[in-house]
């Protein structure tokens, strides 16, 4: 039996035991490349439930919107996602008892973009394979291949946790980390860059911020009631869009979840105009690892922040 | 209705002119995959081949970021100082639904409070327009009385054909320009090339995916403001201002002071969405549309409904930035298809 | 004058600051260009936005009546942080004007007819200047009876005790109730909530038109009892405040349907405001 078929039976299993009110998972989209979240509460419509390479939404975010139903909630995660449960239970922002994880083990996330590039847009989809290398997209007007170095996520070429790190009922066979290049080799290429080169690479980039805030809202760590940028007393970065007021944004953005970031990519993944947020991120990263040895925030249940704790052996570089 | 030819090879000179003459504001490749409107210094930066540019141009006549006044304010003095007069400008290479948006525009600066800060851009903006050559799958400006070599709207209106551009000179503005830069702007055989253009117009309009019908839509929301199926739609929304700010027809502003020294700040005017919870949060703390779902409704209500009420004009323009852009992937070709399943299940 | 830039205000003055209440001050304000004033042209129940020099504008009715004088009148309740800061203005202080804006209330429509006014708390600011062009000396003869029922929380909380203990009372064919919530020691006036003293007074329909402002709740209940006293929807007259930038249909955000409060309101009856979706 395929993940679709296992997930759409264990949802329906979890509805009809009334164990969940609601199961957040992954439904058809509007384009052949795309799919989309769906909330189901119906046993009876867990057909609208699917599963590919073209999940790349982390629904975990939703956990914080629906925490306050009555009934519990599933979801489905991949293993980046289930670094995110991880991430909100340390932070006290969901109940355990009140969740139920649907684990699907991944090997890798689609570009939809590229995929959508490529395909016929008047094609139907009929499945996907993995080969191993490359995923072969299934359409009533032929099959597409698409080398996984070329049209995955970036994230996905350098995936820790391609199973997911907390699950309920894992559905699908486990998948082997296979990472393509160095996890931080797009740092370490900026890091090289002299201070004024670095200054040009990230004005240029943050010039064109439309500051929508869709980073803000996807990011599953982003969880404040009241956001500093929405704050209006005082009001800390204006709604100018220039460079200075956009650089604040994104750096204020990035520290603010150091140490809690979990790489899930979405904040880069859904940026309307392509800036590469989770450099910033993946930098911070890199540094809580080589100054703390500390994992990825979520990558083990209970791990704390780096930056929310103190150790006696902990370096003081800045002093 | 006059029309021009002109040679392909001679564009650079002819944008490089306008450039020197003008502010020329052109499609621009930022990144790989980012294409914006930008102020450009000649031809060599503009990205000739674009299909549709990640932000919609109407920040060209409607900034994102304005500044409105400068004041000096000690308390017992005031002085103000207004905006300069905008700089003569060519918008070179509008896509048609980016054009129909701006009309779509138009009647909500004019109107009983002329918006001087939009209208004198507008007036001071020469539009060449340029048709389509490639249809995405998200695009769907067919539903709105448009088609992607519809030059409406445009000042000059160039259609790629073969080693040619066919120009139409479709407003007086248009033609100073032409008359200005008349060397590159040759009679030829336009008769010819406007069959051309109307074969390409054909074969593109066969190329849409998206067959998307609006009637009966706005009746239904005429007829229904509360509906089950918006506790539906806004389920997935993560409240966040993609689609607004890439939405060549919003329009939402906010107005704010920045102070800039201990007597003096600037007032600016910003766009703002209404995907934002404080967009109608007021100060005593009443929200009229405090949850997503109504936020969500209101969005489409506006496109759908709302713009058509006030103006008798679409608020959609079928660009499909919002489709392609939205995280989550909202979609207002399926929204209306849904609206109209309910008005036929009503 | 032609003001070119429309959301670029008119410096003026405040010449005056009246302490109504803890939280709410009316501010006289007199506009430096006295031309300004002339063509001004503001009718009851129109709003302007009030500028302050580096925390921006808000939208606040203009309390007076034209006919009281070459100066406007605004009761503004501390809320926020604009208001905040206004709250610390003092006399001489510059501030900026734009406007007017908005419909006002239909004073052609309700010649010859009775008015009676329902309002609380900061609530009858708006209806104020209406109340002041009904009874000044210009336009006295074109209305009949004008009745004032205003109620507030405390002693305190009611504004313009001037008006409604000196000036209205005295007023010809004009009769002011005046309730507070709850009793209070030195009150020996009438103790009740607006809605249940508007179902005591008992005004009959006839001929009449009742203007309501207050908090949702208050309209909320009276509008309740003036259904009970049979009056029509036409009859029932009331103004919104939704959150506002531009004053001027641009800026998108006081919109209810198709309506933007700013150019198509404040002023709806009650007919008008049924046609509305209810999100405001």
């Amino acid at each position: 039996m395929d993940v679709i078929q296992q997930l759409r039976e264990q949802a329906k299993k979890l509805l009809e035991e009334k164990k969940v009110e609601m199961v957040i998972g992954f439904g058809e989209g509007t384009e052949l490349a795309r799919t989309t979240p769906v909330f189901i509460t119906n046993p009876e419509e867990v057909s609208a439930l699917t599963w590919g390479p073209l999940c790349a939404n982390n629904l975990v975010k939703y956990l914080i919107d629906y925490q306050n139903l009555p009934g519990n909630v599933a979801v489905v995660v991949k293993g980046c996602d289930s670094r995110s449960v991880n991430r909100l239970l340390t932070d006290n922002q969901i109940d355990r008892e009140k969740v139920v994880v649907l684990g699907v083990p991944c090997s890798g996330q689609l570009d939809w973009k590229i995929v959508a590039a490529a395909v016929d847009p008047a094609a139907k989809l009929k499945g996907f394979s993995d080969d191993g290398e490359s995923f072969t997209v299934n359409t009533d007007a032929g099959d597409y291949k698409f080398d996984k170095k070329e049209a995955m996520l970036h994230k996905c070429l350098v995936c820790e946790n391609p199973n997911p790190v907390v699950s309920d009922i894992t559905v699908g066979k486990e998948q082997p980390v296979k990472n393509y290049e160095d996890r931080f080799a797009e740092v370490k290429a900026l890091e090289q860059l002299g201070t004024e080169e670095k200054s040009a690479f990230w004005d240029k980039q943050f010039s064109r911020c439309l500051r929508c805030y869709a980073c803000r809202n996807v990011c599953t760590v982003c969880t404040c009631r009241t956001c500093v940028f929405d704050q209006m007393q005082p009001m800390w970065v204006s709604k100018r869009n220039n460079l200075s007021e956009n650089t604040a944004f994104h750096l204020i953005r990035a520290f603010h979840v150091a140490g809690r970031c979990v790489d899930c990519g979405e904040c880069d993944r859904v940026c309307p105009v392509d800036i590469p947020l989770r450099k910033l991120n993946q930098k911070i990263l890199k540094d809580l690892g080589d100054l703390f040895d500390a994992p990825t925030p979520g990558s083990e249940a209970g791990l704390a922040s780096p930056l929310g704790e103190f150790a006696t052996g902990d370096p003081e570089e800045f002093m | 209705m006059d029309s021009r030819v002109v040679n392909k090879g001679q564009l650079p000179e002819l944008l490089d002119k306008l450039a020197r003459d003008h502010t020329l504001i052109a499609p621009v490749r930022e990144e790989e995959n980012v294409t914006l409107f930008k102020k450009v210094s000649g031809a060599s930066e503009v990205q000739l081949d674009y299909i549709t540019s990640d932000v919609s141009p109407k920040g060209c006549i409607f900034p994102q970021t304005e500044k409105t006044i400068s004041y000096t304010y000690t308390g017992d003095t005031l002085e103000m100082k207004e905006q300069d007069e905008p700089p003569k400008t060519v918008l070179f290479g509008v896509r048609p639904c980016d054009i129909n948006s701006i009309l779509a525009l138009d009647p909500v600066f004019e109107g009983k409070f002329l918006d001087t800060y939009y209208l004198e851009k507008r007036k001071n903006t020469v539009i060449i327009g340029l048709s389509c050559s490639t249809i995405l799958s998200t695009c769907f400006c067919t539903a709105f009385n448009s088609g992607p070599c519809d030059g409406k709207g445009a000042d000059l209106m160039f259609t790629e054909l073969g080693d040619k551009y066919y120009v139409e000179v479709n407003t007086e503005k248009g033609s100073s320009l032409v008359e200005a830069y008349s060397q590159y702007f040759s009679k030829g055989d336009t008769d010819k090339l406007a069959k051309a253009k109307e074969e390409q117009a054909k074969k593109l309009e066969g190329q849409f995916r998206r067959k998307v019908d609006l009637e009966g839509v706005k009746q239904v929301l005429d007829e229904n403001f509360e509906l089950p199926y918006w506790d539906k739609v806004f389920k997935k929304c993560l409240g966040c201002g993609i689609c607004t700010y890439v939405c060549p027809t919003c329009h939402c502003f906010d107005i704010f002071d920045y102070v800039t020294g201990e007597f003096t700040g600037d007032r600016f005017r910003c766009w703002d969405s209404c995907m934002f919870p404080d967009f109608t949060l007021m100060a005593g703390g009443h929200n009229p549309r405090p949850s997503r779902k109504e936020r969500v409704r209101n969005r489409f209500m506006h496109k759908l409904k709302y713009h058509l009420d006030r103006y008798n004009l679409d608020g959609c323009v079928g660009c499909g930035r919002c489709i392609s852009k939205c995280p989550v992937n909202i979609d207002i070709t399926q929204i209306i298809k849904d609206l109209k399943e309910v008005g036929q299940n009503a | 004058m032609h003001n070119p830039s429309p959301l670029t205000p008119y410096p003026a003055t405040v010449t005056k600051i009246v302490d109504e209440t803890g939280d709410v001050k009316t501010f006289t304000v007199e506009f430096d260009d006295p031309q300004v004033m002339e063509n001004f042209g503001n009718k009851p129940g129109q709003v302007a936005q009030l500028s302050v020099f580096g925390e921006g504008e808000a939208t606040i009715s203009i309390t007076s009546a034209p006919t009281r004088g070459k100066f406007l009148e605004f009761s503004v309740r501390r809320v926020g942080r604009l208001t905040n800061v206004l709250h610390q203005f003092e006399v001489g202080q510059k501030i900026g004007v734009r406007g007017p804006y908005g419909n006002w209330f239909p004073y052609e429509m309700m010649k010859g007819k009775d008015l009676f006014f329902i309002g609380g708390g900061i609530a009858l600011a708006p209806i104020r200047s209406l109340i002041d062009f009904a009874l000044s000396d210009q336009y006295r003869k074109d209305y009949g009876k004008v009745e004032i029922l205003y109620g507030a929380r405390s002693y305190n909380d009611l504004c313009f005790k001037h008006d409604l203990f000196e000036r209205w009372p005295n007023c010809p064919n004009t009769k002011v109730y005046t309730t507070l919530d709850r009793p209070e020691e030195g009150w020996d006036g009438h103790v009740g909530f607006v809605p249940n003293y508007v179902e005591e007074v008992n005004p009959s329909p006839e001929n009449k038109v009742a203007i309501i402002c207050g908090p949702p709740i208050m309209i909320k209940f009276t509008l309740a009892v003036m259904e009970k006293l049979k009056f029509a929807d036409e009859q029932i007259i009331t103004t919104l405040e939704m959150k506002m930038k531009c004053g001027i249909g641009k800026c998108g955000r006081c919109n209810i349907g198709s309506k933007y409060v700013c150019v198509d309101g404040p002023v709806f009856n009650l007919a008008q405001l049924k046609q509305l979706p209810p999100e405001f």
